[in-house]
């Protein structure tokens, strides 16, 4: 049975299911699961889902996690393999009071539009199988780190977070994404965010699964009038890693920044889309992607910025690099920019290659041996996309995760 | 009497297929300046960047020892290590890398080659801060990328702190007056001078005198066709700046 058919089996006819994630499935039956045919998905590898041997969600796990150093300042929330762990989680009152489980698809979750345009797919599946789907809203401010800890063997991990931001709002969201110790199977994540006017996000996306892990994930952003949505992600985990993320700005002068990069080594896949809808006039985005592929691995990322005819006034800024850094290692990047109104600033650029010789040589006559320089400029490359996280302890993981997947690891000053 | 602290003796190398140096022969003492000079195309850059250890040249012939090694049979890193600094004549940016951490990273490989210990967090900027205020270079660019959107004239002052930082037994400075205003290039020669010592050399490459009025030389080579057809005191380069390299290149051989 192909890997569509036994999602669908697994998923059955529950009898609890609400109407949500009844609506889920009947879209993925109609859509099916995307191929490499797809314009969109021809980097992914999705051939790894048709070795998972059950799609439905693992049993409550009874370990003791491993969790990195809490974040100064953030309340958080532990998930294992889609289970919120409230013995672990650091919730303040006020955020527990506000907890709105959405309860397995009750007919208060949203319709997931993203995700039945075609692109959002993965995010279905997550919708159909989240034991504990979360729902937040956010009026004041909030900081919030989120885990998500997969552990479960040969089946899915699945979680699937709804958040709205109120007019004027401000949350500071990090995501981090973990394996556990031993081998896992399926993670698929579906995050919803709504800002509305004013509103103000940072969105820290840590992806940082088990070597062997397969990890989907969707990110479906709507941002509102002169509200801003900054995105930074740092994928450096999992076998096979999917990030699709849709960013939409719909209100006038909405705004977004994401700053991405990606390492990868060994026979890793690690693709990503980023999807920047500009809908309304003088809207911005800014988007930087930095990819290191080593050893045999794949990195890819399509970056598509679309102005739609009613966006008159946007600025779009995309720069897409790519570094080759193994004789088998592959990367390819594909920014597209497709505008359908006039006075538009865009600029963008996109180039792969190898490390600069002249670099290279620069350092080696400053006495650094050629690891060290090698890991330097290799260092040098994600800067730009690393720095862009504020928080050092936040910035030190990240970095060091990405570091992992490097050929040569950096020196620890680097790291700090 | 000492053996000279570099010792090039018969060099010949070709840069993609291309025949450049056609058997280079120099001496170089410890307390010693000199200088290079020679047109456009002569081999001057090529002879820096074959010393340095540049991947892309092939050694045809010859022999280089730098104070008694066998300067050839080292790697970039070594050679640097060792003692020899190359000053760049365009010097890379290197956005992500902090002059700060480069300084510190090529001090540090110098002093273990010594057998010493790493330089301390505070004797490293004390040391770098009083280089800067030599090089009037402001400290807000420690922390910056490795020349990042630096102007020509920081950049080449960039290299002469990295010098000073390194202290290297022999500096071999590629045009480091191109494109200095008149006051940078008094700073870039107060610079060098505050360098030299009984136990150190430097050989300046440069088209002009103009930076010999800073850095007196003792010696004074000229470059043409690959080879060193004239050397003498500082009156060659004088005559050379009234006359042009035409007569020099007349009395050259060209070579096959």
């Amino acid at each position: 049975m192909k890997a569509l058919e036994r999602i669908l089996a697994d998923f059955g006819s529950p009898a609890d299911a609400g109407p949500a994630r009844l609506a889920a499935a009947e879209a993925l039956s109609t859509h099916a699961l995307p191929t490499r045919r797809d314009e969109n998905w021809r980097y992914a590898n999705l051939r790894a889902l048709e070795a998972v041997r059950t799609f439905l969600p693992g049993p409550a796990p009874s370990i003791s996690p491993a969790l990195p150093p809490a974040l100064p300042g953030y309340s958080r929330l532990v998930f294992i393999d889609g289970r919120l762990q409230p013995q672990h989680s650091l919730p303040d009152t006020a955020l527990l009071g506000s907890l709105r489980r959405s309860a397995a698809g009750s007919a208060d979750a949203g319709p997931v539009p993203f995700a039945f345009s075609g692109d959002g797919r993965f995010g279905l599946i997550a919708r159909m199988f989240a034991p504990e789907p979360i729902a937040l809203r956010v009026a004041g401010s909030l900081a919030l780190e989120l885990i998500s800890i997969t552990t479960a063997q040969a089946c899915g991990s699945y979680l699937e977070l709804d958040l709205e931001l109120a007019a004027h709002a401000q949350l500071e969201l990090v995501e981090r994404h973990l394996g556990g110790a031993g081998p896992t199977g399926l993670s698929c994540v579906q995050v919803d965010l709504q800002l509305a006017e004013q509103a103000q996000s940072t969105h820290t996306r840590l992806l940082q699964g088990a070597p062997d892990a397969l990890h989907y994930d969707t990110v479906a952003v709507t941002v509102g009038a002169g509200a801003q949505y900054l995105l930074r992600q740092v994928s450096a985990g999992a076998q096979t890693a999917r990030s699709t993320i849709q960013v939409r700005l719909s209100g006038r002068e909405a705004r977004t920044q994401i700053r991405a990069l990606a390492t990868a080594h060994e026979a890793q896949v690690c693709d990503a889309l980023f999807t920047v809808l500009h809908e309304a006039p003088g809207t911005r985005s800014d988007q930087l992607f930095r990819g290191i592929a080593s050893d045999r691995a794949h990195v890819a990322c399509s970056a598509d910025v679309q102005v739609s005819a009613g966006a008159p006034g946007a600025r779009v800024v995309q720069s897409l690099r790519g570094l080759i850094d193994g004789a088998g290692a592959e990367v390819d990047l594909r920014p597209r920019l497709t505008i359908n109104t006039d006075e538009v600033q865009a600029a963008h650029g996109a180039t792969t290659g190898r490390l600069d010789e002249d670099l290279l040589f620069y350092l080696l006559a400053r006495g650094l041996s050629p690891v060290e320089a090698r890991s330097l400029l290799k260092w040098a490359f994600l800067a730009e996309a690393l720095n862009a996280i504020d928080a050092p302890a936040l910035r030190r993981a990240a970095g060091q995760g990405a570091a992992a997947r490097l050929a040569d690891t950096p020196a620890t000053e680097l790291l700090q | 009497m000492n053996a000279p602290l570099l010792k090039i003796d018969q060099l010949s190398a070709s840069a993609g297929g291309a025949p450049v140096l056609h058997g280079v022969s120099l001496e170089v003492n410890a307390g010693e300046v000199h200088a290079i000079m020679g047109p456009n195309g002569s081999g001057k850059s090529t002879l820096a960047h074959v010393l340095a250890g540049r991947p892309g040249y092939v050694i045809t012939g010859g022999t280089v020892r730098f104070d008694g090694a066998d300067l050839l049979a080292l790697p970039a890193e070594e050679r640097a290590r060792a003692g020899l600094f190359l000053g760049f004549q365009y010097p890379v940016e290197i956005p992500g890398v902090s002059n700060a951490y480069l300084l510190k990273a090529a001090l540090n490989a110098c002093r273990r080659q010594r057998g010493e210990q790493d330089i301390d967090a505070f004797d490293f900027l004390n040391l770098v801060r009083d280089k800067m205020r030599t090089m009037h270079i402001d400290e807000a660019l420690l922390t910056r990328g490795v020349n990042e959107g630096f102007s020509g004239g920081e950049k080449k002052r960039n290299e002469i702190l990295q010098m000073l930082v390194m202290e290297p037994r022999l500096a071999l400075l590629d045009e480091t007056d191109s494109g200095l205003d008149i006051d940078a290039l008094k700073i870039v020669g107060r610079g060098i001078n505050s360098l030299r010592a009984a136990e150190r050399a430097v050989v300046v490459i440069t088209h002009y005198q103009r930076l010999l009025d800073y850095v007196v030389p003792d010696q004074v080579h000229v470059l043409a066709r690959g080879r060193i057809v004239r050397s003498g005191d500082r009156a060659l380069a004088l005559e050379l700046e009234r006359r042009g390299y035409d007569w020099l290149l007349e009395a050259a051989p060209a070579m096959a």
